[in-house]
């Protein structure tokens, strides 16, 4: 599929990798018209990855490759790969269109645009790429421009972007272990693998799992999840949804799909199956537990943005293909509420100058809009029906429920699934109050709604929210995640979005005139006194965190959430102590020990020099000793 | 017995240039820095002779003038290192020369040992049957190589060397220990394999060794070394294992580590001129001091590390694919010793160029800086365009 601009002939797939380094580029270099260029680029992108998108709906989208030293260079597109490259452009576009207002005249300015141009060429390419070790490649970038990315902060963000990437690049490295394992094992490794690569002997497991590592931890599952509640106190609200919350969840997961389905067939291995089910169900609990206790917004959103990480490797853990199926759908709509989420909340941070929870309240009439936006992507991400988190979640449960007929273990990840989704609901009503209900302290009296270029995407992403969800057979699952599936997709269960959405509306019409005509519209408003003394309203005001302080404050639990802000189950914190200990063991004792037995030579050398020289002391009593000794020994000689 | 014997091949030429390279790099920067007024030209003709010695290694086939090659880049290396003639200086050249004397007269040993049995010092010709003279030569290759356990030397040499000869010494004069294992071992010589796997084995603890001290160093100048011995490390992995992943890799190996350890020799020996001083947790906040420095270093570091637009990423892909070829264990020290590469060079970046510093910052040397960008951009340039010097170097067998 090509194109010809200026009587050169391009390749689509080039160009969708091309326009935005040069965009970016130009944009980078010419400042004055940063927008212009950025503009180009990424609607180009655009307009590339739709006729892409379009273009795969039928076929795929593949060349002969070029061979290097061995590694076959091709590309090929299927549908999986053209509704990803679709969501990757989008997101790039819409946090373009955010940042414009929301970066404007804050330091780093000007690269932030160049690193999201270079970031949406580099997802771009691991997408289209068709040979792992040419994925391997772009992967890499993504860790450059991650680290370039996370260093434009609010303030010194330096360690969280080390922490990033130490973490990304230890999966990295591990990642291309386990690659280059499968190179040596069975030559090149082209997508999809035909036939599908069986999962015999230790080595190719070991591949599997390391791979598997690559993928899940650029996703953000447990325990490589680290850094983004590490990065979301100190960079803006428009990395954390373009990175943790959109990007790295679209090509994490693609790669895990591909390397569960399309490379080797997983469903063949219970084991690797329940291995995936119990990372994604720890992640789910853990992560969202950590989420109920946060008082800042970013972190508190930033662990659910790992959290949600745990319905997608438990859905396609499952095997069972109404669970795949779930998990993708569960990925494409974290990306859009999470964004979404981030986005709102970055509107509140861009007015309110704080995202502190404690400090926050009562936006609600003063930032409509962001209200409606944040307050859909919340019910979305919990679940709450007819958006499009509870279809997908809904999904991943048939699956635990199918996965009942090949081992007794689904009753568990069942619950942790369910009992995740009722936690987070619950810390997204605090986290709902406490932005935009409630009271509001005074120095935020004079808060408007956040600037054109900021809302429109949050409100594109709260429809998206919408539509997914009330014509989630119709639209997303038909065509997007069913096609992009090597099998075919059995719905058991039953449920009518549509017919669903008209209920609710009713019920929640009900219960607006039960509100209206009601006591409840006129509450009695008193003065709070103590002791007959009355109190400011400052002191009397009750913030969201503190309705949930009894959470942390609950015997164990109290301990565990200690830890767990000390950075007890940090994985960079022991996997650093370990290197270090390693690195002073290497130093002190092996390296210590070998400059020693040099020493000891030395001395050695010397001792022996010292003792001949003791020969040649320059006294004649010793020479003549010595003439009558070898006098004697020759004498000796000759008469033997 | 001895003549002039060189020939071309296109190992040969690769490595010849790309020494040439460096030495270049290294006069432009050494003009713009050496400020010391004394024996200036004794310098200069040091720089030569080891610029001279490797390409001259590079291009020799026969293995006693490599080895008086060999000697002459000792005795450049020891002045070097004395270069400033003050008492420690002077210890560590003399430490320096002894080491590596005396493993090279150890080396002679085999070296004669296999002309008894060949009757010829031509390495094309000969076929090593005595494993006692491989272990003899082996040793100097090590001691040269600063592989475990003879690399103790480089750690005071990189102290008190100047910097604009340490990248020669990191990039040039290192190397040719790995070029003669590679010409009279790795090229089908030698059937051993129990000495190949522990030449390996001794690579990758070379590597691990190296990394971890270099994650625990707070001397620049003892980071550059712990680094320089866990990448070389490396490079005689690649030519332990063999193969054309192993060899080529190596090869890559031997271009991406000397572009970017001399970048970052003469980085970090601008740093070091401009704050006078060394210790890594003293100095920081130097990328708003020069961006340009800090980008480049950025480039040279990852290149080190191994990610992708940089040729780094090329040359570890390689030997780790030819590691694991050979057995996947080795492909498991290799990631591991990586991972270590991945942690030291963060933690050195991170240090050097964000948080603050403290004390007074002199102006930087635009020379010294234009060189740094060009080894930088050359890092950059030959990771995206890495098909021409692999297309070079596997082109006819590597014979021109």
């Amino acid at each position: 599929m090509s194109i010809t601009i200026l009587g050169v002939e391009f390749e689509i797939y080039y160009l969708i990798l091309l326009l935005p380094v040069v965009c970016g580029l130009l944009g980078y270099l010419i400042n004055r018209l940063r927008s212009e260029f950025n503009f180009l680029g990424f609607i180009l992108t655009l307009f590339f990855t739709i006729k892409i998108f379009i273009a795969t709906r039928t076929g795929v989208i593949t060349e002969i490759p070029t061979t290097m030293f061995g590694i076959d260079f091709r590309f090929y597109m299927d549908s999986l790969a053209g509704f990803i490259l679709l969501f990757n452009a989008i997101f790039a576009f819409l946090v373009w269109l955010y940042c414009l207002k929301s970066m404007s005249k804050k330091p780093g300015e000007r690269v932030y645009h160049l690193y999201i141009a270079l970031t949406l060429a580099a997802a771009n390419g691991v997408v289209i790429t068709g040979n792992l070790i040419f994925l391997l490649i772009f992967w890499n970038v993504l860790v450059f421009t991650l680290y370039g990315i996370l260093l434009v902060g609010k303030k010194d963000s330096s360690f969280a972007a080390r922490k990033a990437v130490t973490i990304i690049g230890v999966s990295d490295f591990l990642m291309m272990l386990g690659i280059v394992i499968l190179f040596v094992k069975v030559g090149n490794i082209n997508i999809p693998a035909d036939p599908k690569l069986l999962l015999n002997g230790p080595w190719m497991i070991t591949a599997y799992i390391l791979i598997m590592i690559g993928a899940i931890a650029k996703a953000g599952a447990i325990p490589l999840h680290t850094w983004i509640p590490e990065a979301a106190k100190v960079v803006p609200a428009s990395t954390m949804a373009f990175i943790p919350a959109s990007l790295d969840k679209l090509i994490g997961i693609y790669l895990l799909v591909r390397i569960s389905y399309f490379f080797f067939d997983i469903t063949g291995s219970v084991h690797l199956r329940i291995l995936l089910m119990i990372i994604g169900s720890v992640t789910i609990i853990a992560a969202v537990a950590m989420a109920m206790i946060q008082k800042e917004a970013m972190r508190l959103l930033s662990f659910h943005a790992v959290s949600q990480v745990g319905y997608m490797v438990l859905g396609i853990g499952t095997g069972i293909p109404i669970g795949i199926a779930g998990g993708l759908f569960h990925m494409l709509n974290h990306s859009i509420y999470k964004a979404c989420l981030f986005l709102s909340a970055g509107s509140v941070e861009y007015r309110a100058r704080t995202t502190d929870l404690d400090r926050l309240g009562g936006l609600a009439t003063k930032m409509p809009i962001t209200l409606f936006t944040f307050l859909i992507a919340a019910f979305a991400i919990s679940g709450v029906p007819p958006l499009n988190g509870f279809f997908s979640k809904w999904m991943v449960y048939q699956g635990i429920i199918e996965f009942g007929k090949v081992s007794n273990l689904w009753p568990i990840f069942l619950i942790a699934a369910m009992f995740g989704s009722i936690l987070t609901l619950a810390s997204f009503l605090k986290i709902t109050h406490s932005l935009f209900l409630g009271e509001r302290p005074k120095e935020l009296n004079k808060v408007r709604e956040a600037r054109f270029e900021m809302v429109v995407p949050a409100l594109i992403l709260a429809l998206l929210c919408i539509i997914f969800g009330v014509f989630a057979y119709k639209v997303p699952l038909r065509h997007l995640i069913y096609s992009a599936l090597p099998f075919s997709i059995v719905e058991s269960g039953f449920w009518m979005p549509s017919l669903a959405t008209v209920l609710i509306i009713i019920g929640i019409l009900v219960g607006l005139i039960i509100f209206l005509f009601g006591t409840a519209a006129k509450p009695r408003r008193s003065r709070v006194f103590i002791g007959g003394e009355i109190l400011d309203e400052e002191a009397a005001r009750i913030t969201g965190p503190n309705f949930y302080s009894s959470v942390n404050e609950l015997g164990m639990l109290k301990k565990t959430f200690e830890f767990g802000e000390g950075g007890a189950f940090d994985f960079y914190n022991h996997f650093l102590g370990i290197m270090r200990g390693l690195a002073v063991v290497f130093k002190d004792v092996i390296n210590s020990l070998i400059v020693a037995v040099y020493e000891y030579i030395g001395k050695l050398i010397k001792a022996l020099g010292s003792l001949l020289s003791a020969l040649h002391t320059g006294e004649l009593y010793n020479y003549v000793g010595w003439i009558f000794l070898g006098g004697i020994i020759l004498m000796l000689l000759l008469v033997l | 017995m001895i003549g002039l014997d060189f020939f071309l091949d296109r190992f040969g030429v690769f490595l010849s240039v790309l020494f040439v390279f460096i030495g270049l790099m290294s006069f432009i920067y050494a003009l713009a820095t050496i400020k010391q007024k004394g024996h200036r030209l004794e310098f200069y003709l040091m720089l030569l002779l080891i610029v001279g010695s490797g390409v001259g290694v590079a291009l020799s086939y026969n293995l006693l003038l490599m080895f008086i090659l060999w000697e002459i880049s000792t005795f450049a290396i020891w002045r070097a290192v004395g270069f400033y003639r003050k008492e420690e200086n002077i210890y560590a050249a003399n430490f320096t020369f002894l080491i590596n004397f005396a493993a090279a007269a150890i080396m002679l040993v085999g070296l004669v040992m296999l002309y008894l049995d060949n009757g010829t010092f031509n390495f094309f010709e000969i076929k090593i049957y005595n494993d006692l003279a491989a272990v003899l030569i082996l040793i100097g290759i090590l001691a040269k190589s600063v592989t475990i356990p003879l690399h103790i030397w480089l750690v005071p040499a990189y102290k008190s060397i100047p910097a604009s000869i340490g990248g020669c010494l990191a990039g040039v004069a290192e190397n040719i220990g790995v070029i003669l294992f590679l010409r009279l071992f790795t090229t089908g010589n030698y059937f051993a394999p129990e000495f190949f796997n522990t030449v390996a084995w001794l690579a990758i603890a070379s590597c691990i060794i190296g990394g971890g001290a270099a994650l625990i160093s707070n001397d620049l100048r003892d980071f550059l070394a712990f680094s320089t011995i866990s990448q070389i490390g490396f490079i005689l992995l690649g030519f332990a294992v063999g193969g054309t992943y192993g060899i080529i890799g190596g090869m890559l190996y031997i271009l991406a580590h000397g572009l970017a350890k001399a970048g970052l020799f003469y980085g970090v020996g601008l740093i070091e001129d401009a704050t006078g001083k060394s210790d890594l947790n003293a100095i920081g906040g130097m990328l708003k001091w020069s961006p340009v420095l800090g980008v480049s270093m950025a480039f040279l570091a990852g290149s080190i590390v191994g990610f992708f637009p940089l040729v780094g990423f090329w040359s570890k892909l390689a030997v780790i694919i030819g590691a694991v070829s050979n057995s996947a264990y080795f492909g498991i020290g290799a990631i591991v010793a990586a991972l270590f590469t991945l942690l030291y060079n963060l933690r050195f970046y991170t240090k050097l160029f964000f948080g603050q510093n403290t004390g007074k910052v002199k102006s930087l040397s635009y020379v010294g800086l234009t060189v740094v960008f060009i080894l930088a951009l050359l890092s950059l340039l030959f990771g995206i365009f890495i098909y021409q010097p692999v297309d070079y170097l596997t082109a006819n067998g590597g014979l021109l």
